[in-house]
């Protein structure tokens, strides 16, 4: 009994002291990862997890496994015939933290969205969203190339491609990371300003509304959907995706707030845009402006503006990239 | 009067994605769904006769609203100023409920799922300033953990709404290492249910509150203790549907994603304690009453040598009742360093 008191004693203390560490602005001690040879150890028994554990949960009900897979990968959507029960899959574990790894960045995926018949958001004077998203695209992979990432675009001319062909390129390119170029348009006379989205659900009914219009001609069927919607719950990119968001959402503030001062930070969220839950890697959204709001249209006719945005997207990107293990290649 | 001083409330908080309860020093005891919402206009208003409503009292007003749920998946909405305003408001509800707001000193232990205290620790802590006199800010499952005094080789399963935290108990703070965060719980077996149920019978029309509400009642695992049967509007009718397949498989969803979590977790912990922790399994949160979980954990860890799964008696008030176990133990003197 005594054991229990002075060992609830202790833990109480440490519980202050890691408040009074945040309140200080430090990190938390406790809550800080074990030291490097630990996680070492804890990375190798990921790697060594033996085969019992996947039997015993297959053994529950599972689709039978290959085998001891290490990182756990969204079920890839495919045609489901039927809209039977079993044509609904398992959802798939999402425990392991990629942290553990020393990941790096070598392709980075830029989708301007839109093109071709799709012009996405207009201004009354001809401005298109689809032109836009496509310059700040090109100006971005010249960024990047310049510091030696590998870049596909989805698109680099003014055409037409489904999301589904969008998120194949990503795929088949062996791509890291993936950015989506868009610019918003918000019904509101003083509506405006940037935020940027990752995989997840929403109960917004506004951001609802804006991802069921981003979604529209996605070349997916309804059967393809369901199964896209599942790896919503088991995707093991969306910490990484919301880190990535958050850095470029901060780079994308920083950068346009002393041009536009009220200018709106809309802040990170997420939202169920089905380039994002096919694209297979970490992947943001970026609405970069409101085409919708006169000042914020005015500037984005501007190169300089939309100089200033590429560069603003590939700070964020590149500060990802560091963050988890690698700032280039070559 | 409290064990500390007649003017000091002490209170534990467990904020959670769909409900959150406070315990008190005082006694009190109260839940509230997680819903905060602020009339629309002024003739809403009128209507409503209140300038912002909580919980059921919300959601049932909902088209004269501006609801917020306002944790998703445990975490703050990030970027989202209307919905720290929600937590903060819910917070002040709870604690006025409680009895605190009546010159009394506040002192409150908010518990929080682990990948909130991961991730966003400095956001959640200043979206919750001001809501006490002093706060602390503690993981659910170690909340969960300290009110049942089950600190040492023990492994916690808190299944809430947003997400499922795990943590094992070695006798020590628990670290990162220590805990896991998945998303597998009660929303995305509602997202699952909803699924199914819409693909089975496209022309039905229902919405996620009611599936919230078949689950809590009819939620299974393994051998259906009875047919669930559902009345669903279809094109305006009121019509009898058998659901039990598809709770079936929506609950079960869970099933694996928590067991290999579970497994995982058990093989880092030091082999010499690996039996017993395996015996101390403690489920927590309102998933944990689903019937036959505890069991197919078991099932689970019969893989491994066996083990013990069980579900905590009092799912609603464990996790306040631990943070408010927190509070009163927590010196005066440490108190004084965390100011609210």
């Amino acid at each position: 009994m005594e054991d229990l008191r002075k060992l609830k004693r202790e833990m109480v203390r440490q519980a202050v002291r890691e408040n009074v560490e945040l309140l200080e602005g430090r990190p938390p001690s406790a809550l800080r990862r074990a030291r490097p040879l630990r996680r070492l150890a804890g990375a190798a028994a990921l790697v060594v997890v033996p085969l019992a554990v996947f039997a015993s949960v297959n053994a529950i009900g599972h689709a039978p496994s290959a085998g001891p897979e290490v990182v756990v990968v969204p079920v890839r959507p495919g045609a489901t015939p039927e809209p039977s029960l079993e044509s609904v899959p398992w959802p798939r574990p999402r425990t392991i933290d990629p942290t553990v790894f020393r990941l790096s960045v070598g392709t980075v995926v830029i989708d301007p969205g839109h093109g071709g018949s799709d012009p996405g958001a207009r201004t009354e004077d001809g401005l298109s969203e689809k032109s836009v998203t496509l310059d700040v695209a090109l100006r971005l992979k010249a960024l990047l190339e310049g510091a030696s990432y590998r870049v596909v675009l989805t698109r680099d001319a003014d055409r037409q491609v489904p999301l589904r062909e969008r998120a194949r390129v990503a795929r088949e390119s062996g791509g890291d990371l993936f950015v989506s170029i868009h610019v918003n348009s918000i019904p509101r006379p003083d509506g405006g300003g940037v935020e940027t989205y990752y995989l997840g659900p929403t109960d917004d009914p506004a951001v609802r509304e804006l991802a069921g219009s981003e979604n529209l001609g996605s070349g997916y069927s309804l059967a393809d959907f369901r199964s896209l919607l599942e790896s919503v719950y088991v995707d093991v990119r969306q910490s990484e995706s919301r880190r990535l968001a958050g850095a470029v959402q901060e780079r994308l503030v920083s950068a346009l707030r002393p041009v536009e001062p009220a200018l709106a930070d809309r802040g990170v969220k997420s939202a169920p845009f089905v380039v994002l839950i096919a694209s297979e890697m970490p992947a943001v959204l970026a609405e970069v402006s409101s085409i919708s709001n006169g000042e914020e249209a005015r500037r984005l006719a501007e190169p300089a503006h939309r100089q200033r945005i590429a560069e603003a997207l590939a700070k964020g990107l590149t500060d990802f990239a560091e963050r988890v293990g690698r700032s280039g290649r070559g | 009067m409290t064990a500390k001083g007649k003017d000091v409330l002490h209170v534990g908080i467990d904020l959670g994605t769909s409900r959150s309860s406070i315990s008190a020093s005082s006694g009190e005891r109260h839940v509230v769904d997680s819903y905060v919402g602020w009339p629309v206009d002024m003739v809403a208003r009128k209507v409503v006769k209140k300038p912002i409503l909580f919980g059921r009292e919300a959601l049932e007003n909902r088209p004269m609203l501006d609801l917020h749920r306002p944790l998703e998946r445990g975490l703050i909405k990030e970027g989202s100023e209307k919905d720290e305003a929600a937590v903060r408001e819910l917070l002040k509800h709870l604690i006025t409920m409680a009895g605190g707001g009546e010159g009394k000193k506040v002192q409150a232990v908010i518990g929080v799922p682990a990948e909130a205290m991961r991730v966003s620790r400095q956001h959640l802590r200043t979206a919750v300033k001001g809501v006490a006199d002093a706060l602390m800010i503690v993981s659910e499952p170690f909340a969960v953990a300290y009110g049942l005094d089950a600190l040492l080789h023990t492994m916690i399963i808190d299944i809430g709404a947003g997400t499922t935290d795990f943590c094992v108990m070695n006798g020590r703070y628990p670290t990162d290492d220590d805990q896991r965060t998945l998303t597998h719980a009660g929303d995305s077996v509602d997202d699952q249910l909803m699924l199914l149920v819409r693909t089975r019978h496209p022309e039905a029309r229902f919405t996620v509150h009611m599936v919230r509400e078949w689950k809590e009642r009819k939620s299974f695992v393994g051998e259906p203790p009875q047919p669930v049967v559902v009345t669903i509007p279809v094109k305006g009718k009121p019509t009898e549907i058998d659901i039990t397949a598809e709770m079936k498989k929506a609950c079960e969803s869970l099933v694996g994603p928590l067991a290999e979590t579970m497994l995982d977790l058990l093989s880092r912990v030091d082999p010499e304690y690996q039996e017993r922790v395996r015996n101390n399994v403690i489920l927590a949160g309102g998933g944990s009453q689903i019937p036959g979980l505890a069991a197919a954990l078991e099932r689970a860890l019969g893989e491994v040598g066996g083990g013990r799964v069980r579900a905590v008696d009092d799912p609603v008030f464990v996790g306040s009742n631990g943070g408010l176990a927190v509070a009163l133990d927590a010196p005066e003197g440490d108190w004084e360093m965390l100011p609210g």
